[in-house]
């Protein structure tokens, strides 16, 4: 039997992590028989409502709220089957999911909830499920929140995949993460394992995401376009691979899966300096407009 | 690193030579001999374009192929279509070739086929 694998979707708030997280797993678990255990660490509880067709799922911590203690709560209250396609019974992986949640907006610190949930997560077994490929964790943010930093920092999560774009933004958080990753690297011996760029369309954005990738010595995995299918399925609670498994979006889907499963290139990233950063930037020319002298001007002006 | 759907393992880095991904291409046997056309359709903005590409000498022509003989589908997956337009830009120089190279960097969705 394959060890278990232990990886994470990290990125900015925003960019696309839960989507294109479901996405990925899903096409693992539907095309390549992978059985996989997702728990979302995100306050929002959005990782794991596509795999189950539901709004959002109840979260360890509101669980825990209810029962008075997480000491009262049970592996099965928290840990739920995949709907459809990613249930137990249905032919190829399963996929189970749990999330963490989070205290209400201004109150406490959201990492706890991660915390909380990861600890109660390894007391109730669940990482020695029979047949689990895979254990996923969705996180939010730039891992500045320690908090947020636990599946890395605790060396759970071993190969992180950091979800961006080629905006300055998602490119500065990718570099953010990598920061966190070298810091826990020699300790928990996680590794940066890819960038995935979920694509704005933006204006070269394929090379900037190669160039960011190069940089921090790591890959750029793949590029996933950007489709109104994704939307269309998420109304619908679903995944694309469920919802239309034969679709281009699909297939972009299904190969950054494949890729992941091949995936043995995983590094110590090299984070770059901020000016660093924003040099490479300006050698895709996007700082065309941003010459000294058009600071303030409008497009007419200019 | 994966570079057009083939894996290169991690001890050969992050930076794959071009002769590498070429060996690779050749080891996979693709049989060039009866395909004389490659025809493209380039759809962006609402806006269709049909494309036609017959230069056969070209490391463009031996990689569509490739793509199509080994592919699910007609859909042209985006990352192996950036990969194959930065290769040939370096391994082909051929203005047909330079042009469909330059069609490839869009944001165009593409399905292709040999003819």
């Amino acid at each position: 039997m394959a060890a278990l694998r232990q990886i994470a979707f990290y990125g900015k708030g925003g960019i696309g992590k839960s989507t294109t997280s479901q996405n990925t797993l899903a096409s693992m678990s539907h095309y390549f028989d992978k059985n996989i255990m997702i728990v979302g660490c995100d306050p929002k509880a959005d990782s794991t409502r596509l795999i189950l067709h539901e709004k959002a799922q109840n979260t360890i911590l509101q669980l825990a709220a209810e029962m008075g203690t997480v000491e009262d709560l049970e592996l099965e209250d928290a840990l739920k089957p995949g709907a459809g396609i990613f249930a137990p019974e249905a032919p190829g992986g399963w996929i189970n999911c749990t999330e963490s949640g989070g205290p209400e907006p201004g109150v406490g610190c959201a990492g706890r909830g991660v915390i909380t949930a990861i600890n109660f997560l390894e007391e109730e077994g669940a990482y020695e499920e029979e047949g689990l490929d895979f254990v996923s964790y969705d996180v939010l943010g730039d891992v500045v929140c320690g908090g947020f930093a636990m599946p890395i920092r605790e060396g759970k999560a071993q190969e992180i995949y950091i979800v961006m774009s080629g905006e300055m933004m998602a490119m500065y958080a990718a570099n953010n993460i990598s920061k966190g990753i070298l810091k826990y690297a020699n300790t928990g011996g996680v590794r940066l394992a890819g960038l995935i760029c979920n694509a704005r369309m933006t204006d070269f954005e394929y090379d900037l995401a190669c160039a960011l990738a190069e940089d921090l010595g790591t890959h750029m995995i793949h590029f996933v376009p950007r489709n109104n299918i994704v939307q269309r399925a998420e109304i619908r609670r679903m995944t694309v691979v469920e919802y239309s498994p034969k679709s281009d979006q699909a297939l972009e889907y299904k190969e950054l899966a494949r890729k992941i499963i091949l995936n043995d290139y995983k590094i110590i990233p090299t984070p770059l300096e901020m000016d660093d950063l924003e040099e490479l930037i300006m050698k895709f020319g996007l700082d065309l407009e941003a010459d000294e002298d058009n600071i303030g001007k409008g497009e007419a002006e200019a | 690193m994966f570079i057009l759907g083939f894996h290169f393992p991690a001890d050969m880095g992050n930076k794959i030579a071009d002769e590498k991904v070429v060996e690779k291409l050749d080891a996979a046997d693709i049989d060039v001999s009866g395909v004389n056309e490659i025809k493209m359709v380039m759809e962006e903005h609402g806006q269709v374009q049909e494309l036609s590409y017959t230069n056969k000498d070209t490391f463009m022509f031996k990689a569509l192929t490739h793509y199509i003989q080994t592919a699910e589908t007609k859909y042209l997956i985006y990352t192996n279509r950036y990969q194959i337009a930065e290769l040939s830009k370096r391994l082909d120089s051929d203005d047909e070739t330079m042009a469909l190279c330059k069609k490839f960097d869009s944001m165009a969705h593409f399905t292709v086929i040999a003819a």
